[in-house]
């Protein structure tokens, strides 16, 4: 498998349509989500963002930051439709359709927040350690306000839970188990799309000080090492696929 | 051999991913007692070089293997324990904040105490979403289909008001064509089995 | 990627459908859609295309490509090239399976476009084979997934990523071996379960 996989496909050979085309890999222009205003963008732009963010997290080793503007715009969205919906009759033609959208929806926002959750508390000393040197540094934080406040309680419970079982020992129950936590494989290899022209993205291939040089062109699929592109999935420049 | 007891446990974690055994006191018990008797050996061993302090040195192997002997059981220890906390952390996911008692009797109290603050943590974080009084991640677990599902009842359960207000009697071994929401947590607790075409 | 994953994520796709009743626009969360009226094509959610055909209330067109003419012609250009050539969807397979088992009656030739899919797919498929084969004996770091779909990247999922860390881990391990001296066993460690990675 080298560079020349890819084979460019002449659409006007097969007369393609345009409804085929993947709406998905479209670009709105808005490269950072956290600072925009949300309110600007029409709900179907807020679904895209959705979309992109649950792909992205679902595929990513590490939590990637949170995207609570997002999140608050689409419940919002799906809440205010199903108020709606019932003043609807039941057997309405349209109420049926509705439904079946709010729960693709609702699907689509839990669905990204239960995967959070598996990694808050699978990498919980981890990523509670990176909070704070975020928090040292002024950076913003990863987790939203719920999340922290999830993650603190899952560590406290977990620690008394072991110290209970470490209570045997004589003296004071150790606590070097501390010291040694579960944390995220960010070498681990993702598929990712290019949402735009990215040149010189530094492979770590593990051998040499420093790895190749690679250039990604606008839509084309790479399988890369996740620390190599980490950045870029963050800015929003790469979709993990 | 030292540490063959606590590897044990190790190995029986591994039996049992996805359902939970009966909590093994005594073998922990077991594990436990080996490493308070090592530590008290190295005790006992560090005293006397220190009375002695001739012969320093030729303790320091022994008092080694015990340490590490020390360090293994309590990896495999941890390990067991927290093997137990994933997958009752399934559990919550699976049936919710009770579990069924044939689960229950085999925690720890330390493990029952455990569960009930991760309920509530979860319980809590999952109102925190939104601006609209929370979220119940337990539901849409799967990609919508379509909007009614084929179940059976496995047994006579009786009266169920759906979603819309109405009430249906659920009678063991009957098939219903009912709206996916008002099925989803009936599945989960196995009052319906879902009948997939 | 279970699934029932796949399928959510294809059916967003939009297709043509006849409805056979009348109604107004509905406005999505997504969008609008419709209005409808009986015997006009309009364009919905592959999602809502499924719906309304197990209600009757539609018949549904295949989308372009999926013709007969149109996939062996697809067909004929995935033999001779080497590399995959861009798929005519992003969800061919997806759409393939729930259009062609929602809709047979409106869809002409369906065994035929089938049977020509899976050929397609096996194609590929093999194609994937060598590559990963390939890409493994040259130990590469990263490669060009270019034009494969999604449920094609999903194959190789665990597998390939899995494969290339275990590469990743030997290289590095090879490295330290050479550079360094045998670990300090004395240090606790305790990991609580096995550790994917430790940096």
């Amino acid at each position: 498998m080298d560079d020349s996989m890819g084979e460019q496909f002449d659409d006007s050979d097969l007369n393609i349509t345009e409804e085929v085309a993947a709406p998905t890999t479209q670009d709105f222009g808005l490269d950072d989500i956290n600072t925009s205003d949300t309110e600007a963008l029409t709900a179907s732009q807020v679904i895209e963002l959705m979309e992109s963010a649950w792909l992205n997290e679902k595929f990513s080793p590490e939590i990637l930051p949170h995207k609570t503007e997002i999140v608050d715009c689409l419940l919002g969205q799906i809440s205010y439709m199903e108020e709606n919906l019932e003043n609807l009759e039941s057997n309405d033609f349209q109420k049926s359709l509705h439904q079946m959208e709010t729960y693709r929806l609702r699907y689509l926002v839990t669905s990204y927040l239960r995967i959070r959750l598996e990694k808050i508390e699978m990498f919980n000393y981890e990523i509670l350690k990176q909070e704070e040197v975020r928090e040292e540094k002024n950076e913003e934080s990863y987790l939203s306000a719920g999340e922290l406040q999830f993650a603190k309680e899952y560590k406290e419970n977990l620690e008394q839970h072991f110290d209970n079982v470490l209570s045997f020992w004589p003296g004071l129950p150790p606590d070097d188990w501390k010291k040694e936590y579960i944390k995220p494989n960010l070498h681990s290899f993702v598929f990712l799309k290019s949402k735009t022209e990215i040149e010189g993205v530094i492979i770590d291939d593990g051998n040499e000080e420093d790895g190749d040089l690679v250039d990604f062109k606008n839509g084309s699929q790479m399988i890369i090492s996740y620390n190599s592109v980490s950045n870029l999935v963050k800015k929003g420049d790469v979709q993990l696929i | 051999m030292f540490g063959e007891k606590a590897v044990e446990l190790v190995k029986e974690v591994n039996r049992n991913k996805d359902s939970l055994s009966p909590y093994n006191t005594d073998l922990i018990e077991q594990v436990n007692k080996e490493i308070c008797g090592l530590i008290e050996q190295n005790m006992e061993d560090a005293n006397a070089s220190i009375a002695g302090s001739s012969n320093t040195a030729a303790y320091i192997p022994t008092v080694n293997v015990r340490h590490l002997s020390v360090q293994r059981n309590l990896r495999c220890l941890l390990s067991y324990h927290h093997n137990r906390v994933r997958c009752l952390r399934n559990m919550r996911w699976e049936f919710g904040s009770l579990l069924p008692p044939e689960i229950k009797s085999n925690l720890s109290s330390s493990e029952a105490a455990w569960f009930s603050s991760y309920s509530t943590s979860l319980a809590k974080y999952m109102r925190s979403i939104g601006d609209d009084g929370g979220v119940n991640l337990g539901a849409d677990m799967k990609p919508p289909k379509s909007l009614y599902i084929e179940v059976r009842c496995l047994l006579d359960y009786g009266k169920h008001q759906l979603g819309d207000g109405t009430v249906i009697l659920l009678k063991k071994n009957t098939r219903y064509y009912l709206p996916r929401t008002d099925c989803e947590e009936l599945i989960r607790l196995e009052i319906f089995e879902h009948l997939i075409n | 990627m279970d699934p029932d994953v796949l399928e959510f994520l294809a059916e967003k796709q939009r297709v043509n459908i006849i409805p056979t009743i009348n109604s107004n626009v509905i406005h999505l969360i997504s969008g609008d859609v419709g209005p409808f009226r009986a015997g006009l094509p309009v364009q919905v959610p592959l999602w809502m295309a499924v719906n309304l055909k197990q209600q009757q209330k539609c018949k549904i067109q295949a989308p372009d490509w999926m013709d007969v003419d149109v996939l062996e012609t697809i067909k004929d250009r995935e033999k001779v090239s080497r590399n995959f050539i861009k798929m005519p969807s992003e969800h061919y397979m997806v759409e393939a399976k729930l259009l062609l088992s929602a809709a047979p009656d409106d869809i002409p030739r369906t065994d035929e476009i089938r049977t020509i899919i899976k050929d397609i797919w096996d194609m590929r498929m093999s194609k994937l084979r060598a590559s990963v084969d390939s890409m493994m004996k040259e130990s590469g770091s990263y490669a060009a997934v270019d034009n494969l779909t999604i449920m094609e990247i999903n194959s190789i999922r665990p597998i390939l990523p899995h494969a290339l860390d275990q590469l990743y881990r030997l290289k590095k391990a090879a490295r330290m071996h050479g550079s360094t001296q045998s670990q300090n066993t004395t240090t606790f460690n305790s990991r609580l379960t096995i550790t994917p990675f430790k940096s």
